[in-house]
């Protein structure tokens, strides 16, 4: 592209590169293609961005934005069939394309560092910790063993590794998710880099060790002056950490400004859409919940030609022009390329369109301001006692206890222990509610949810669904039961079978139930993808040929399938870009009032689970440690682990992401092959106590609490009723 | 560890015995019988009564199968009348021939499959490793008679240097003083086993080169000698212990054909001449020490994969 002036600028740096104000990575007009059997693949298209010594640069965007090819593209690491065909990469001054490989190898391993995004499988399994950690040392800077071995001892202390003298010798799988991404930070600091890559370093960790990493990567930033460039789709934890953000979109960079500025006052419209579609601007602080606003549509195959801008088929504030011009980056600090820009602040309007309207394509569908299902907690059917008579409980949990056996050795295989999945947990669920669990990966969420559905059964406990106490039936009148519980899952591809048309897929459940004949069947099907927002031209096709969005709008068809009164989302939304999250979560929403349906909503994320849910359960290793209404849970925690989680959830908003020093929980998550006796967090808890060695039972009134020292009293004026009925 | 072996140990000894049943109601529900085998087509209706009344061939067979094992667990395997020899004797002069054999042709096959795997992977979808699996598969679709007729052909015929005979020493000493007649047996039973070796290392080596740590690796500068041979190489070794393990009775059956083909004094030969003469005695025998091969070869690879890999633990309850 740009290949001439480029040169000239290389050849124009001055000699003492490391002089102030000369950036320590610049990328210039980068061309990325991948070539896969399909058909090539321009994952990049014309990418520049500046990286100064110390500054943390946030690349943020969703999935195929480019973001982590960007990363890949700088380190040399393409995947097979990737190659950069144009542009530059100018690290400390010199053209990292127009280097001798070798040289290239050497400035990646002593200059660079890059930390991937999953710990559990960055690391060689076969080779001890200590090894790996001090490999670049030994083959870069010809090290002896000796002394590796006590730099890779520094290092990993220096990362926060508990005893690091014992952990250099032990292989990756005897660590933690947590532990093992310390250890590939270690690995990527060893050489003192002077740019870090940090790809997604937090996505498979739970929030909790997310904030622990986070804070970590930035400490070290400090320590050893170096520049991050911090990869993510969550704008959350860039807003708290970049210095400048940087936003891509379909192979291209589209806004890059300072990071306050951008979450400030975004200019591009698709970095607006972004924001707008997290459900955390969609809560108001006067309890109220809006509806999200969604973008239509997916990201374009970047396979083809492209002309224009490339958001404009999925953007409300589109125009002729959009569509033919291809917009450029502004030139300027706060660089956008958007034909028709936010209108800044100030008031200085811009562009033709008036200060913050709602979206064209939107205003159709927004529903009456008061949503039946959507009122004020307080006035939920929950309050009041009477209410309570005659609205019984769609599915009703006591006591629910679920133990996995453990088996030892030997030839009998004697069961030696037990893992306590689920312990002593009691809640109801009524018509239309929607209830979030949530909690950390381990803690039993999902075992409730197949619990409930009837996947498994429990240890002890009763499930009542419907006023009938299915302890009591046998096999086939429980499953028969079951069919008013339906489960939706994470991953929809993984739990369809892949050789079956989406026709056979919503099919199924009719059939195996005998409902109805074929041609009722057809219908049904029918009226089910009309309601899940899929045309019928679906029916024919195979789960392969549909995006992750689309397969979530099918298995949630499916689930609907048999008329069930209450649906369990096994973190249904997890997977899915932000734009596609707020489509499901809006869709689910929809339904909901429509058809009267219950939802228990699993979830590992916070602020879904708050934008969805009337009630909100916390679970830690087991047990409900906290129950109430979602508002109260999430703005009132009451019990430390709620608090903690609550803090640790990255935000968007400059002054939740402020709080730092809140509470933090440290360590690793106990064994639940060996709970700690009495309250389960104790061993975690800034706040232990003596008599925390006894189980606090769940006490209080709607907003209960399993806990001896709760941060802070129940609200007064809530009924002091005690127990959920069952 | 020890636990491990008791409670593998008492699943061989199930397989073992399992195996010996089936034998045993296979042999003797062949017609012929051996009787009639032993004493020729000479022998009278009365000879034949005697005979089978003698070694108990005409009591129940639950009865006969009883005896069987009772002299088993007595180490005795019984005796062939036509070999005119015990049935232990007989394995004990050929076992150690036929482990020679094996043990030479699969260190072969491991040494030259290993490379070439290698060199397939990281030359993946070029020349070299399209022209490696067009040989494999060419070398795993011939039928290893065929191979070894080819072989005699080619080498002690057309281009006479090898001998075309296996050596007929006695013992295995005797054997290792002729190398050259090693050669072409070795060579044949190790040519399809290469084959199977290398698509094996191939695919588990691309499949682990796409792995995250060896992009991990990348990542620190390595180069790409180090990435394959020191991160990705011993990873990709392992399902060739599983196959090390499972391939030591298919190296039996070829060893069935090699050795007749070549004339090599091993227990493929035993069992072949058994077979036709209906010796039972010795095709019983050769079956359960087959058997005590496969389930010890199986054992043998799990023992091993739990060396070479740190996330494997043995425990009682692995099967």
């Amino acid at each position: 592209m740009s290949e001439s002036i480029g040169l000239t600028a290389r050849h124009s740096a001055p000699a003492g590169h490391a002089a102030a104000g000369r950036p320590l990575l610049e990328l210039r007009d980068l061309d990325t293609d991948i070539a896969l059997r399909r058909g090539t693949v321009h994952a990049l298209d014309g990418i520049s961005l500046d990286v100064a010594p110390g500054q943390t640069l946030g690349v943020v965007g969703e999935s195929g934005s480019g973001k982590t090819m960007t990363a890949l593209s700088i380190m040399g690491l393409l995947p097979p069939g990737g190659r950069v065909t144009g542009g530059q990469i100018l690290f400390e001054g010199r053209d990292l394309r127009s280097l001798p490989t070798d040289e290239v190898r050497r400035i990646r391993g002593v200059r660079m560092g890059m930390v991937f995004q999953d710990p559990l499988t960055s690391l060689n399994p076969t080779i001890r910790i200590g090894a790996q950690v001090a490999e670049p040392l030994r083959v870069h800077k010809r090290v002896g063993r000796a002394e590796a071995r006590d730099r890779a001892i520094e290092i990993l202390r220096r990362v926060g590794m508990p005893r690091p003298e014992r952990i250099v010798d032990n292989y990756p799988h005897e660590l933690s998710g947590g532990m093992r991404q310390r250890v590939a930070i270690a690995m990527a600091l060893v050489c003192s880099p002077s740019l870090l890559i940090a790809d997604e370093p937090t996505t498979a960790l739970d929030v909790t060790t997310q904030r622990q990493i986070l804070e970590l990567i930035d400490d070290l930033r400090e320590e050893f002056g170096m520049a991050v460039i911090l990869v993510t789709h969550d704008l959350g934890v860039i807003a708290g950490r970049a210095d400048r953000v940087a936003v891509m979109y379909a192979g291209r960079v589209v806004e890059t400004a300072a990071t306050e500025q951008l979450f400030h006052a975004p200019r591009h419209r698709y970095t607006e859409a972004l924001m707008r579609a997290l459900p955390e601007s969609a809560i108001r602080d006067s309890g109220g919940h809006d509806r999200l606003i969604s973008i239509p549509g997916l990201p374009p195959d970047l396979s083809g030609p492209l002309t224009g801008c490339r958001f404009a088929a999925r953007c409300s504030y589109v125009s002729d022009d959009c569509r033919t011009t291809d917009p450029s980056l502004t030139p300027g600090a706060h660089q956008h390329a958007c034909l028709h820009p936010v209108p800044t602040p100030a008031g200085a309007v811009t562009g033709p369109v008036p200060a913050r309207v709602e979206p064209a394509a939107e205003p159709a569908r927004v529903e009456p301001a008061a949503a039946p299902a959507r009122v004020e907690p307080a006035a939920a059917p929950v309050t009041a006692a009477p209410a309570e008579v005659t609205e019984l409980p769609v599915l009703s949990v006591q006591n629910l206890v679920k133990n996995y056996p453990v088996h030892g050795r030997g030839l009998l295989r004697r069961t030696a222990g037990q893992v306590s999945a689920v312990a002593d947990v009691s809640f109801a669920v009524r018509p239309g509610e929607t209830f979030g669990l949530v909690g950390e990966s381990g803690c039993g969420k999902s075992t409730v949810g197949r619990l409930s559905v009837g996947l498994e059964r429990p240890s002890a406990g009763q499930i009542v669904l419907d006023g009938t106490d299915l302890t009591d039936l046998t096999g086939r009148e429980r499953r028969r039961m079951h069919r008013q519980v339906q489960l939706m899952f994470q991953d929809s591809y993984a739990a369809m079978n892949p050789r079956m048309r989406v026709d056979a897929i919503l099919a199924e459940p009719l059939e195996i139930q005998k409902v109805g004949d074929s041609s009722a069947r057809q219908a049904r099907i029918a009226t089910l993808l009309d309601q899940v927002g899929l045309s019928r031209r679906a029916l024919e096709r195979y789960p392969h040929e549909f995006s992750g969005g689309q397969l979530q709008r099918i298995g949630l068809a499916r689930s609907l399938a048999l008329h069930p009164r209450l649906i369990v989302g096994d973190e249904p939304v997890s997977a899915l870009d932000v734009s596609i999250q707020a489509q499901v979560l809006n869709l689910m929403r929809d339904l909901q009032r429509e058809l009267g349906l219950a939802y228990i909503f699993i979830s590992h994320d916070l602020s879904v689970v708050d934008y969805m849910a009337d009630r909100i359960g916390v679970m830690y290793l087991g047990k409900l440690v906290e129950i109430g209404p979602a508002r109260e849970v999430v703005r009132a925690a009451r019990h430390p682990y709620t608090q903690a989680l609550v803090d640790a959830v990255p935000s968007i908003t400059p002054d939740r992401a402020a709080t730092r020093d809140g509470t933090t929980i440290r360590g690793e998550l106990p064994s639940a092959l060996d709970p700690p006796t009495g309250c389960r967090f104790r061993t975690r808890c800034p706040r232990a106590a003596d008599i925390c060695t006894t189980e606090p039972p769940l006490a209080g009134g709607l907003h209960q609490v399993a806990c001896h020292l709760p941060l802070r009293p129940e609200p007064t004026g809530t009924p002091t009723q005690v127990q959920a009925v069952g | 560890m020890a636990r491990y072996l008791i409670a593998r140990l008492g699943q061989a000894l199930i397989v073992i015995v399992l195996v010996t049943v089936i034998a045993f109601l296979i042999l003797h529900l062949l017609p012929g019988g051996a009787a009639r085998a032993t004493l020729g087509k000479e022998a009278t209706l009365e000879q034949l009564a005697a005979f089978n009344h003698e070694m108990g061939y005409d009591r129940p067979l639950i009865q006969q199968y009883g005896m069987y094992v009772q002299r088993l667990l007595q180490g005795d395997l019984g005796y062939s009348y036509q070999l005119n020899q015990s049935v232990l004797e007989a394995i004990e002069q050929r076992l150690p021939k036929t482990m020679v054999l094996s043990l030479l042709s699969t260190l072969l096959a491991v040494v030259l499959a290993i490379p070439l795997g290698v060199l397939q992977a990281i030359r993946r979808n070029r020349w070299p490793d399209y022209a490696i699996t067009a040989l494999s598969l060419l070398a795993y679709a011939t039928p290893i008679f065929f191979l070894g007729l080819m072989m005699i052909i080619v080498f002690s015929q057309v281009w006479p240097i090898l001998p075309p005979e296996a050596p007929q020493g006695f013992t295995v000493a005797e054997l290792l003083a002729d190398p050259a007649g090693l050669v072409l047996p070795t060579a044949t039973l190790a040519i399809v086993t290469i084959a199977v070796y290398a698509r094996y290392v191939r695919s588990s080596m691309i499949d682990n080169l796409n792995e995250n740590y060896v992009r991990t690796a990348r990542s620190k500068g390595l180069s790409e000698r180090r990435v394959v041979l020191r991160h990705t190489l011993r990873n990709g070794l392992f399902p060739v212990i599983t196959l090390l393990g499972m391939y030591l009775p298919a190296l039996f059956s070829g060893a069935l054909v090699v050795e007749s083909l070549f004339n090599f004094p091993g227990m493929g030969q035993l069992f072949w001449q058994a077979a036709l003469k209906r010796d039972f005695p010795i095709l019983l025998g050769v079956t359960v020490i087959i058997s005590i091969a496969t389930v010890v070869g199986a054992l043998v690879a799990d023992l091993l994969y739990a060396a070479v890999d740190p996330r494997v633990r043995l425990r009682g309850s692995a099967t």
